[in-house]
């Protein structure tokens, strides 16, 4: 069964000048186990979808659903981990991972026990007292990451996480992003990734989606089947990454074949 | 010789052992940098106290993993911190913070004190006992007290010394003891008697 799936979705907004449409027709489904990134020029509607897909926002046609249950309301079953880590600076490592678990109703004895075991799972034993400033970009990013993960979500959304750290860093905790995804004690069965770096999704993910310019529709689903961990360096990596590199610079509102002038 | 002290992050470290895995182990440090489209002098500071903590030699330009460094990239987070903890224990750095730790009162060194044992071993900008501090802090083997400025030792049960020259273990699963052992004295400097710590320990690394 899939976990995520949707169907036909449009997305547009009202403006002084008339409707944009951000996305339109997109088709998409995530299944157990599934690590998915999504990947698409700028302004074709990345983001949007996944807070579509959580249930921050409504499409405007279609339907999404989670295990077969129609999204009507914010999902439980997710969690995001954004790129500006969107931490509060005035609470500490703990009180920021325990507030998911706050906002969902748990009582306060069972959410101590539970955010010092993904604090304890993401590395950040020894932190727990820190605030958001004593802290480097990566160690910030791993708040936001046990702070989704305690809640135990069936998904991990994550839009664009490892783009505001330092290569090195990045490099760092995309592998332990990789590791809790594999290991079958730790949420999150699936993770859905949006990311604009065609590498960081093809090292990643067992199937890169392209998206087209706005408004965004699937140009292909591309199968990543290449051991782990990948060598950016081989020729089946540099192959796919070209193909993905091709399908975003040549699809888009050509494709519908209005052409345009200038 | 001034003593080693970490310039890089130990995220940014752990990025370079995850990327040197992903050339299997052994590469030009030139083509490991350009991987991620950096210059050598970006990834030299990682390459180098990973070098100074034995988890990887450099030789000729070519950096290859040691046994512990592989075994390293290959382990769990928590795993991996432990290793981490036993190797900074190994460097004179942390060896005179953790050795001032243990005989100050309460266990704990204000950031005057903390600055002055840095320097007389390294002589570092703030921003490199930041640095140190957070070092500490990721192995778990020193918190830092925010609210009164001041380093506070980590207890944790006592194994043996030599236990630090640890070859690789082929299993590995009894090193994620040391992840679940680690908050047992997170937040309690005073109360400290090192013989009861020692009488629990037995029974928490069983």
């Amino acid at each position: 069964m899939a976990l995520i799936r949707v169907e036909h979705v449009d997305k547009s907004f009202a403006s002084r000048h008339g409707t944009i449409a951000i996305m339109q027709d997109i088709n998409l489904s995530v299944k157990d186990s599934d690590f998915v990134a999504l990947v698409g020029p700028s302004g074709c509607g990345k983001s949007t979808l996944l807070r579509l897909i959580q249930g921050l926002d409504r499409p405007t046609g279609g339907r999404i659903y989670f295990r077969d249950q129609p999204i009507d309301r914010v999902c439980r079953q997710m969690a995001m981990v954004f790129q500006n880590f969107a931490l509060y600076p005035w609470l500490t490592v703990s009180q920021n991972v325990a507030f998911g678990l706050e906002a969902l109703g748990w009582s306060a004895e069972r959410i101590a026990p539970q955010v010092e075991r993904y604090i304890s799972v993401i590395g950040l034993d020894g932190f727990q007292e820190a605030y958001p400033r004593e802290l480097s970009g990566g160690m910030r990013q791993r708040v936001g990451l046990a702070r989704a993960l305690a809640v135990e979500p069936a998904v991990l959304l994550m839009d664009e996480p490892f783009s505001a750290l330092d290569p090195l860093t990045a490099e760092s905790l995309r592998d332990e992003v990789l590791q809790l995804w594999r290991d079958p004690q730790l949420p999150p069965e699936a993770v859905l990734l949006v990311s604009h770096n065609i590498e960081e999704a093809i090292e990643l993910a067992d199937r890169v989606i392209v998206l087209s310019r706005r408004p965004g529709h699937v140009l292909a689903e591309v199968p990543v089947d290449l051991p782990r961990p990948r060598d950016r360096k081989s020729s089946a990596f540099y192959d796919l990454t070209d193909r993905v590199y091709s399908l975003i610079t040549q699809g888009g509102p050509a494709s519908e074949g209005a052409p345009r002038a200038g | 010789m001034p003593t080693a002290y970490p310039k890089a992050s130990p995220t940014e470290m752990m990025g370079l052992l995850v990327l040197l895995n992903s050339h299997k182990g052994a590469e030009d440090v030139a083509l490991l940098a350009d991987d991620l489209d950096l210059e050598i002098d970006e990834i030299l500071p990682s390459l180098e106290f990973a070098e100074i903590l034995d988890l990887v030699k450099v030789t000729d330009g070519r950096v290859v993993f040691s046994d512990l460094g592989k075994h390293l990239v290959q382990g769990t987070i928590r795993e991996r911190k432990t290793i981490l903890r036993d190797q900074l224990k190994r460097t004179t750095l942390f060896r005179t913070l953790l050795r001032a730790l243990e005989s100050a009162p309460e266990h704990c060194l204000s950031d005057e004190e903390l600055g002055q044992i840095v320097s007389l071993t390294t002589a570092p900008a703030e921003e490199a006992v930041q640095n140190i501090v957070n070092w500490g802090r990721y192995a778990d083997l020193f918190r830092y007290d925010t609210d009164h400025r001041r380093l506070v030792l980590v207890h944790r049960p006592a194994t043996a010394r030599s236990g630090a020259n640890r070859p690789p273990p082929s299993g590995g699963s009894a090193s994620s003891a040391g992840g679940a052992t680690s908050k047992t004295g997170r937040s309690d400097p005073a109360g400290s008697d090192p013989a009861a710590r020692a009488s629990g320990l037995a029974s928490v690394t069983a």
